[in-house]
């Protein structure tokens, strides 16, 4: 579930942006990739932002994207960003400070 | 010691964020190394600009080659620089010819200012025209082009991009749409038509329409239904019982019934009374309509209703007409029977006034005998006008000279509580009638004028001149044309409707036993009929009464003849053939020519008398009855007699004596003696025939 109300993050909560360009194929993989990581990982407690570059690039400077797919832990800190396609979950899952879990597991609060 | 652990683990959180960061920066280079990202972004004076790597741009790329649009890119001046296949196919070129060259060939000469337009104005906006390409297979395509300038480099020579829609198919459809319009529109028209030409027929024949949704109880009708109704707004809320209202009181539980019986029997007609909201007239209205079934459930009923109530009257009057024209003919038949018997009466009277010893006594009886006779012979001629069997002695006549001459008369039958007014007429009318009928009409008039006048009045006399219109002329059973009107109106009780009805039938009266004899206005009404006319009547019970005689106008003539001779009994010799079918009346008039002086013969039938005469007996006068059963009645026995024996003069009798204008055709002066008739009248008029032959 997509939470919008960003402005006030609830403990635990996390607050990721994702930058693509359009609908390349790494992109559209790319954002297939970060729902399922979501779903399996962080159901309930997470906000995704989808950022298409093409349309707004000027959203690139805050964050210094400098090439795309690239996803971005905003909170909670420290701030990361993980660059490609996100295929390789251990990696992804690194990245998010988050223990890898088997799929079908339960996932605690 | 202290110290170092704070520094140095200052140091070591610096250190850890450092070695995320050099992290990130190697998974970084190492991903754009292995081609795992499809853009790089770089930051420039002019912000930030993305750049996509080699085959990112692949799916817009299959986009605009599969879409089912035609897209090029174009330079300032119309070049083509790239177009996809779609758009080769539309202008029916090979690809790799259009590449360099203006896509202007394609535009036809008239849209050509129109599409550099496109491509030079609005610059920075998207911008789309309707034109149409001239395909080099010689097709003719209409499409939507759309416009948009291509972003880029200041130094960079400007692009345009364009997406070319293919009109044609959404052409066929609009043409399709307006052709299925049109026809929608043609049948509606029709449909109009039709309706309209209903609705004039329906307003020629002064119909109203009405339509009776059963299931919501909402009634719809036309502008004429209102109007028949003399709802001039038409604002009633529109329900069944709206109907009934209408109607009046005695007639609203039949006309639900007959709704109701409706609803079943498929059908409804009837004629009943409305009273009109306007003018609270009682109207007569047609109602027919038919019950229409919604799956055996009756829906509406729906029909025509029209105002009858004139025909209505137009029949009232036929059936009067019909009924007076009955009365006429029985009364006729009577009256010709009764001259018999007041010719036997009266011959029996005159034989036996020679034969009786002239005593005091008996002479005044005879003479009251005599009397009663000619009374009964005046009735009988009254009903004889009534029936129009009474012969007319048609002269040219001015009214108003009559009616001068006649005032003191009026005068004194009215008597004097009465005032006799006779309004002058402008001017002199004349017509062709009966002038002592019509005196007698205007004194019968009179005298009923009195009797309803008991404490005294005004009697109007007054001539006018009226042209009847093809309509009041049927409903008044005459002919158009101008008519002589002679009003007598009095101030008196006045009658209703239903005495008004009655009052020219025989024997009707209103008065006193005694006092009259029912036959004056009959004599009045079979005068004007006789004389080509008729009679109205206009009366209010309490304001009077007012009769109308109409008699056709004719142009005046000069003089009119004077009649006067001073009867005195001629005597006279010779042989007279009596044929009369009534036993009495032969031998009472067998008796009078004997007491004259003339031999008689006997015949029963007309065809015994042509026997007689046939063998050559002679005979100097035939005397015979017109009317006679058997086959041969007097005018045939007149006809035959010319034939082979014209030199015999002939007198008729008759006691019904219209037959005198059948007889036209015969010769001049044939006589006809009106019975009952005396031995006076009866010597003068064998006299003058026997004359007028030798």
């Amino acid at each position: 579930m997509i939470d919008h109300d960003d402005t006030k993050p609830s403990q635990g909560q996390y607050k990721l942006r994702l930058f693509i360009t359009g609908s390349t194929p790494r992109s559209a993989r790319a954002i297939e990739n970060m729902r399922r990581i979501c779903a399996e990982n962080l159901e309930g407690r997470y906000d995704l932002e989808v950022v298409d570059v093409y349309q707004d690039p000027e959203a690139t400077k805050d964050l210094q994207i400098i090439a795309t797919p690239t996803l971005v832990k905003i909170l909670p800190e420290p701030l990361r960003r993980i660059i490609g396609d996100l295929s390789d979950r251990e990696r992804v899952l690194a990245g998010l400070d988050i223990a890898p879990l088997d799929k079908g597991d339960l996932e605690q609060p | 010691m202290s110290q170092i652990p704070e520094f140095s683990s200052l140091d070591y959180s610096q250190l850890i964020e450092l070695q995320d960061r050099l992290r990130e920066a190697e998974e970084t280079l190492e991903a754009i190394r292995n081609g795992e990202v499809d853009a790089v972004v770089v930051g420039g004076p002019s912000g930030q600009q993305v750049y996509t790597l080699e085959n990112a741009d692949r799916p817009y790329r299959v986009l605009i080659e599969q879409m089912q649009e035609g897209a090029v890119t174009l330079s300032e001046d119309g070049v083509v620089l790239y177009c996809n296949q779609r758009f080769a196919t539309l202008v029916g070129a090979d690809r790799s010819t259009l590449i360099g060259e203006s896509i202007e060939r394609f535009i036809g000469d008239k849209e050509l200012y129109a599409f550099r337009r496109l491509l030079t104005l609005n610059r920075g906006f998207g911008r789309s025209a309707e034109l149409t390409l001239q395909a080099s297979n010689g097709l003719v395509v209409p499409v939507n082009i759309s416009i948009a300038d291509l972003e880029g480099e200041d130094q960079m020579p400007k692009v345009l991009c364009g997406v070319v829609t293919d009109l044609t198919r959404s052409r066929e459809r609009s043409h399709e749409l307006a052709a299925a319009n049109l026809k929608l529109a043609s049948e509606i028209d029709e449909r109009r038509r039709v309706e309209d030409s209903l609705q004039l027929a329906l307003d020629a024949a002064e119909m109203g329409h009405w339509d009776l949704d059963l299931l919501n109880d909402k009634l719809s009708r036309s502008a004429r239904y209102d109007q028949i109704f003399g709802d001039a707004a038409g604002g009633v809320s529109g329900q069944l019982e709206t109907i009934f209202s209408s109607f009046v009181p005695e007639d609203r539980a039949a006309v639900k019934d007959d709704f109701l019986r409706a609803k079943s029997a498929g059908s409804v007609e009837f004629e009943r009374r409305i009273r009109r909201l306007n003018d609270g007239a009682i109207r007569w209205v047609q109602v027919k309509g038919r019950t229409f079934y919604v799956d055996g459930i009756p829906g509406r009923i729906s029909g025509v209703i029209s105002d009858v109530t004139e025909r209505r009257q137009v029949e009232e009057q036929l059936r009067q007409s019909q009924k007076m024209e009955a009365i006429g003919q029985l009364t006729g038949g009577i009256a010709h029977d009764f001259n018999n018997l007041l010719m036997v009466i009266g011959g029996s009277l005159d034989m036996l006034d020679q034969r009786v010893t002239k005593e005091e006594k008996v002479t005044r009886y005879l003479a009251a005998a005599r009397h009663a006779v000619e009374r009964g012979a005046t009735l009988n001629q009254q009903l004889l006008a009534f029936s129009r069997r009474q012969d007319l002695r048609a002269e040219t006549l001015c009214i108003d000279d009559l009616i001068r001459t006649f005032a003191n008369l009026l005068d004194r039958a009215v008597g004097e509580a009465v005032t006799v007014k006779i309004q002058d007429a402008p001017e002199l009318w004349c017509c062709r009638t009966d002038a002592h009928q019509l005196e007698t009409a205007i004194l019968n008039l009179a005298i009923n004028a009195r009797d309803a006048m008991p404490q005294g009045g005004t009697l109007t006399l007054k001539t006018s001149v009226r042209k009847l219109s093809a309509q009041a002329a049927v409903v008044n059973g005459a002919n158009a044309g101008d008519y002589v009107v002679v009003s007598v109106a009095d101030t008196g009780v006045g009658m209703t409707p239903d005495v008004v009805d009655r009052v020219f039938e025989p024997f009707f009266t209103t008065k006193e036993v005694g006092k009259g004899t029912g036959l004056g206005l009959s004599q009045v009404y079979g005068f004007a009929r006789q004389s080509g006319g008729f009679v109205t009547i206009e009366s209010n019970p309490g304001t009077g009464t007012t009769v109308h005689i109409h008699l056709p106008q004719t142009a005046p003539v000069e003089t009119t003849e004077a009649v006067g001779d001073t009867p005195v009994e001629v005597r006279g010799k010779g042989t007279v053939l009596v044929v009369e079918d009534d036993n009495d009346v032969r031998a009472i008039a067998s008796s009078l020519l004997e007491n004259l002086g003339y031999s008689v013969v006997e015949a029963e039938t007309g065809s015994d008398a042509m026997k007689l005469i046939d063998r050559g007996e002679r005979i100097d006068l035939v005397f015979t009855d017109v009317i006679m059963p058997g086959e041969m009645n007097g005018i045939d026995l007149v006809r035959a007699m010319k034939v082979k024996h014209a030199e015999i003069p002939v007198l008729l009798t008759s006691g019904y004596t219209a037959q005198r204008i059948a007889m036209a055709e015969m010769a001049e002066g044939l006589q006809l003696l009106r019975k009952p008739y005396t031995q006076v009248d009866l010597s003068l008029a064998v006299r003058r025939v026997m004359n007028e032959q030798v």
